[in-house]
C-alpha cells in the first residue's frame, strides 16, 4: 500500500539537512522527493503533485516567498517553511503569501514531524466544520453559538467569538497578525495590531487556566498566534 | 540688471564734462574754419548741413550737454561768419531768422536723439557686460568644490564690480558663524549683526570700527530650506549712497552664493549616505553570511543527534544519552551563536526595532513558553497588576531579554522560585525578575552587564557573559534602563524599565470585560 503514504516534496539546498529530514520523514511513513533549487521545486510540485511541501526560505536561485506566491496560483498543497531565527519579517511574508506553518532552524525532528502531520491533517477538515469543538475544559457549540467552560457558560463579545471561531477553524496553524486583523476587522485595519492583542488577552482571561501561560491560544512572538488543541508537548508525544 | 558702473561713471562724467564742453566748442570753431574757404563754392544751405553734421557727431561722442552747447554755438557762428553781413550778428534778410530757428531746432532735436541713442547703447553694453560677469561668476560657483572657493569667487566679483571688500560667513560645526576668506583678504571678526541677520534671515547694516570701510551690510544666504550663511560687504562711503542697482546686484550675488553653498551641502549629505549605505551593506552581508554558515552545520548537528535519540529500536541507553547530550550541546552552541550575532547587530546599532503596542503579559507568557523544559523544576509566579498599560516594544527583542533573565535564574538558582512582577511608576513600567538563589557577588551589580563579564567566576556555571550585555543593549535601544540588586532575603533581583509613552486608546468596555474575569 505504498500509494497510501503521502508524498512530501523537500526543497532545500543543504544536502546534510536534506539527508536527516528525508530519513525522519521516511521513518515516519512518508515518501519523499527532493529539489535543491526553487525552479526545480516548482516543476516537481507541478509534475509529482506532492501532498505537502517543505520549503527552505534561503534558496540560492529564488526568494522563497516568491516561490509560495507562484505555487499558490495553481496549488493548494500545504507548505511548511524552514526558516532562520531572527527572520520574523520573512516568516510573516511567507505565511501571508500562503505558507501554512514554519519551523525555525535549528529544529527538533519531532517538532518538524508534528507540524507536517498537523498540516496534512487539517486539510480536509476545512470543508466540514465541526459543530462542537472541545479543548481543555472548554466546549464551543458553533450551532448555538455557546461557549462553556467547566459546564459554566462563558460570555464572549461578538468580536471575541468571531476571533475564537476563526482560530478554531484554523487550529494548529500559525495565523499572522495581518491575517487575523483582516478577517475580524477588515483590510483597512491590518495595522492596528494592539486591538488584536487586547482581544486575545481577554480570550485568554476567559478560557485559559493560567492566562499568563496559555496552553491553547499560543503566541508566536513577532509573527502572530497559533491555536493548539492538544496541550501535549510535541517533543515528547511525536511517535504515534 | 541696470548699470552698476553708473555711479562711478557719473562722477567721472562730472570731472570730464568741462573737457567735453571745450571739445564741443573747439569742434564748432573747426567747422567754421573748414567751412570759410568753401563759402565761395557752396551754397549757404550746405554750410548749415556741415554744422548740423558737427552737432550730430558731438552728440554721438560727447553726449547731450555738449550737443546743446554746440547747437547754439553753431547758429551763432553761422550767423557771424557766414550770413551777410559777415562778422556781425546783424542779418540783412529776415528770412535767415527762419533758417536760424530751423537750424537750432533741428540741431537740438538731432543732438537730443543721438545722445539718447548713445546712452541707450551704452546702457545695453553695460548690462550685457554685467550679465556676462554674473554668468561667469555663476559658472565659477558651480565649479566650486568647497566653501572657501565660493567665498573667493564671490569676494573677487564684488571687489571688481563694486570696489568693496566682501566676506562669506558660514556656520561651523558648532553653528557659530565663521569667516571663510578668499585669498588676500584681511582677517575679520564677524560683527554681532551678522548673527542677527543669520537668525532672522534679513539684511542688517553695521558700523565697522575699521577705516577705510566704515559701513557694512550683512546679507543672509537664503535658500528654500534655511539660511546657509551671511554675505558681509563693507563700503567706503555712507550706506545711503548705495544705489538700488547695487543692492539688487548684491541680493542676486547672495542668492547665487546660497545656492552654491546648498548644493555643496547636499553633495556632502549624498556622499555620506552613500558611504554609510555601502558599509552597512557590507556589514549586513557579512553578518548574514556568517549566521547562515554557522547555522547550517548546527541545524544538521541538532537534526542528526535528534534522529539518533528517536531511532527505532531505541539505542542502548549509553548511546542514547550521548546522542541526547550532543543535541543539548548543539542547541546551546546555537543559542550562543545567535546571541553573538545579535550582540554584533546591536553593537553596530543597525537593529531596526519592530515596535508595537502590546500587553506585557503576552511577552512574559511567550518567554516562559520558550524555556518550558528548563523551567519545569522551578516554582514560577507572575504577579502583574491588572491595570498595566499597553507598552510599545519589539516583542522578539523583549522576549530575548526575559529569556536571558530566566536562563540566568535557572542557572544560578537551580530548582528555586522565580517571581516576575511589574509596576507602573511615573512614566515607566518596571519589570522585575527575582530568584531565591545565591544572589550577586557584592559590588558586581553594575559590572555584570558588561560584555563577557560573568557574575561568579568560581562557581563553574557555564556561560560567557553575553546574556546580560544583550539585555542591556536591547533595553537601552527601547529607551529603558536595566539594573540588578541583591534581595534582602537572598537571591538576585533583575529589573528593567520601559517607557510608557502615549498608549493608543482602547475600547474601555472591552478592557473592563477582560478584567472582570481576572479577579
Amino acid at each position: 500500500m505504498s500509494e497510501a503514504r503521502p508524498l512530501v516534496l523537500l526543497v532545500e539546498d543543504e544536502p546534510e539537512i536534506r539527508r536527516f529530514v528525508r530519513a525522519a520523514l521516511e521513518e515516519d511513513g512518508y515518501r519523499t522527493i527532493e529539489a535543491t533549487m526553487a525552479s526545480q521545486g516548482l516543476s516537481l510540485a507541478a509534475s509529482a503533485k506532492p501532498a505537502l511541501i517543505l520549503l527552505d526560505l534561503g534558496l540560492p536561485d529564488r526568494d522563497g516567498v516568491d516561490f509560495i506566491g507562484d505555487l499558490r496560483s495553481w496549488s493548494t498543497a500545504p507548505v511548511v517553511v524552514l526558516s532562520a531565527r531572527s527572520a520574523e519579517a520573512q516568516k510573516i511574508a511567507a505565511l501571508d503569501a500562503g505558507a501554512d506553518d514554519y519551523v525555525t532552524k535549528p529544529f527538533a525532528v519531532g517538532e518538524l514531524l508534528a507540524r507536517v502531520r498537523a498540516a496534512l491533517r487539517r486539510r480536509p477538515a476545512n470543508d466540514n466544520e465541526t459543530a462542537v469543538f472541545e479543548f481543555g475544559d472548554v466546549r464551543v457549540d458553533h450551532v448555538r453559538r455557546l461557549v462553556e467552560r467547566a459546564q459554566q457558560p462563558v460570555h464572549l463579545t461578538p468580536i471575541e467569538y468571531h476571533l475564537l471561531s476563526f482560530m478554531l477553524t484554523h487550529a494548529g496553524r500559525v495565523m499572522t497578525h495581518r491575517q487575523l486583523l483582516k478577517e475580524i476587522w477588515g483590510p483597512s485595519h491590518v495595522e492596528s495590531s494592539h486591538y488584536l492583542r487586547v482581544y486575545v488577552g481577554s480570550l485568554r482571561q476567559k478560557l485559559e487556566v493560567d492566562p499568563t501561560q496559555p496552553r491553547h491560544l499560543l503566541t508566536e512572538t513577532g509573527v502572530g498566534y497559533r491555536f493548539q488543541v492538544e496541550t501535549a508537548d510535541p517533543y515528547k508525544n511525536d511517535n504515534p | 540688471m541696470s548699470d552698476v558702473k553708473l555711479g562711478r561713471k557719473q562722477r567721472w562724467v562730472n570731472r570730464a564734462s568741462a573737457l567735453s564742453y571745450c571739445w564741443a566748442i573747439v569742434a564748432c570753431m573747426a567747422t567754421t574754419l573748414v567751412a570759410t574757404p568753401l563759402l565761395n563754392i557752396f551754397d549757404l544751405a550746405n554750410i548749415v548741413m556741415l554744422f548740423l553734421l558737427t552737432v550730430v557727431l558731438i552728440a554721438l561722442r560727447l553726449g547731450r550737454g555738449p550737443a546743446v552747447i554746440a547747437a547754439f554755438l553753431s547758429v551763432l557762428l553761422f550767423d557771424i561768419f557766414f550770413v551777410p553781413p559777415r562778422f556781425s550778428l546783424a542779418v540783412n534778410d529776415a528770412q535767415y531768422l527762419v533758417t536760424f530757428a530751423v537750424m537750432l531746432g533741428v540741431a537740438l532735436i538731432i543732438g537730443q536723439l543721438t545722445a539718447q541713442l548713445r546712452q541707450e547703447a551704452n546702457a545695453a553694453l553695460a548690462m550685457e557686460k554685467n550679465t556676462r560677469a554674473l554668468y561667469e561668476m555663476t559658472r565659477d560657483l558651480f565649479g566650486a568644490m568647497n566653501g572657501s572657493q565660493v567665498a573667493e569667487i564671490v569676494s573677487q566679483f564684488i571687489r571688481k564690480r563694486l570696489s568693496a571688500p566682501a566676506t562669506l560667513l558660514l556656520p561651523d560645526d558648532a553653528g557659530e558663524l565663521a569667516a571663510l576668506h578668499g585669498a588676500g583678504q584681511p582677517k575679520t571678526i564677524p560683527p554681532p549683526q551678522a548673527s542677527i541677520a543669520y537668525q532672522r534671515g534679513e539684511a542688517e547694516i553695521f558700523v565697522a570700527a575699521s577705516e577705510p570701510f566704515p559701513l557694512g551690510l550683512c546679507l543672509p544666504l537664503k535658500t528654500s530650506m534655511r539660511v546657509r550663511g551671511i554675505l558681509m560687504v563693507q563700503f567706503p562711503e555712507p550706506m545711503n549712497n548705495l544705489a538700488p542697482e547695487h543692492r539688487h546686484l548684491l541680493d542676486t550675488i547672495a542668492s547665487l552664493a546660497a545656492i552654491a553653498i546648498e548644493r555643496m551641502h547636499y553633495v556632502k549629505v549624498a556622499q555620506e549616505a552613500l558611504v554609510n549605505a555601502e558599509s552597512e551593506r557590507l556589514r549586513n552581508s557579512l553578518l548574514s553570511t556568517l549566521s547562515h554558515d554557522l547555522r547550517t552545520p548546527l541545524t544538521v548537528l541538532v537534526g542528526l543527534a535528534d534522529s539518533l535519540t528517536r531511532a527505532r529500536p531505541p539505542l542502548p541507553s549509553r548511546h542514547g544519552e550521548a546522542a541526547a547530550a550532543i543535541r543539548e550541546q548543539a542547541l546551546r552552541m546555537s543559542s550562543l551563536v545567535h546571541n553573538l550575532l545579535d550582540m554584533a547587530r546591536l553593537q553596530i546599532g543597525k537593529v531596526t526595532l519592530n515596535k508595537e503596542w502590546q500587553p506585557l503579559q503576552e511577552v512574559i507568557g511567550s518567554s516562559l513558553k520558550c524555556l518550558e523544559a528548563p523551567l519545569a523544576q522551578h516554582r514560577i509566579s507572575v504577579r502583574l497588576p491588572p491595570d498595566l498599560p499597553l507598552l510599545q516594544f519589539d516583542a522578539v527583542l523583549i522576549e530575548r531579554v526575559l529569556v536571558n533573565l530566566f536562563e540566568n535564574a535557572v542557572k544560578y538558582a537551580p530548582g528555586g522560585e522565580i517571581v516576575i512582577d511589574a509596576k507602573h511608576t511615573g512614566d515607566v513600567v518596571e519589570i522585575t525578575v527575582a530568584d531565591n538563589g545565591q544572589g550577586l557577588p557584592t559590588g558586581a551589580e553594575e559590572t555584570i552587564f558588561a560584555l563577557f563579564e560573568r557574575g561568579q567566576h568560581k562557581t563553574g556555571v557555564g556561560g560567557v557573559g553575553l546574556g546580560l550585555a544583550i539585555c542591556r543593549a536591547i533595553v537601552e535601544v527601547h529607551g529603558g534602563r536595566i539594573w540588578a540588586t541583591t534581595n534582602p532575603e537572598g537571591g538576585a533581583r533583575f529589573a528593567f524599565s520601559l517607557p510608557v509613552g502615549n498608549p493608543p486608546l482602547i475600547n474601555q468596555e472591552l478592557m473592563e470585560g477582560a478584567q472582570r474575569e481576572t479577579s
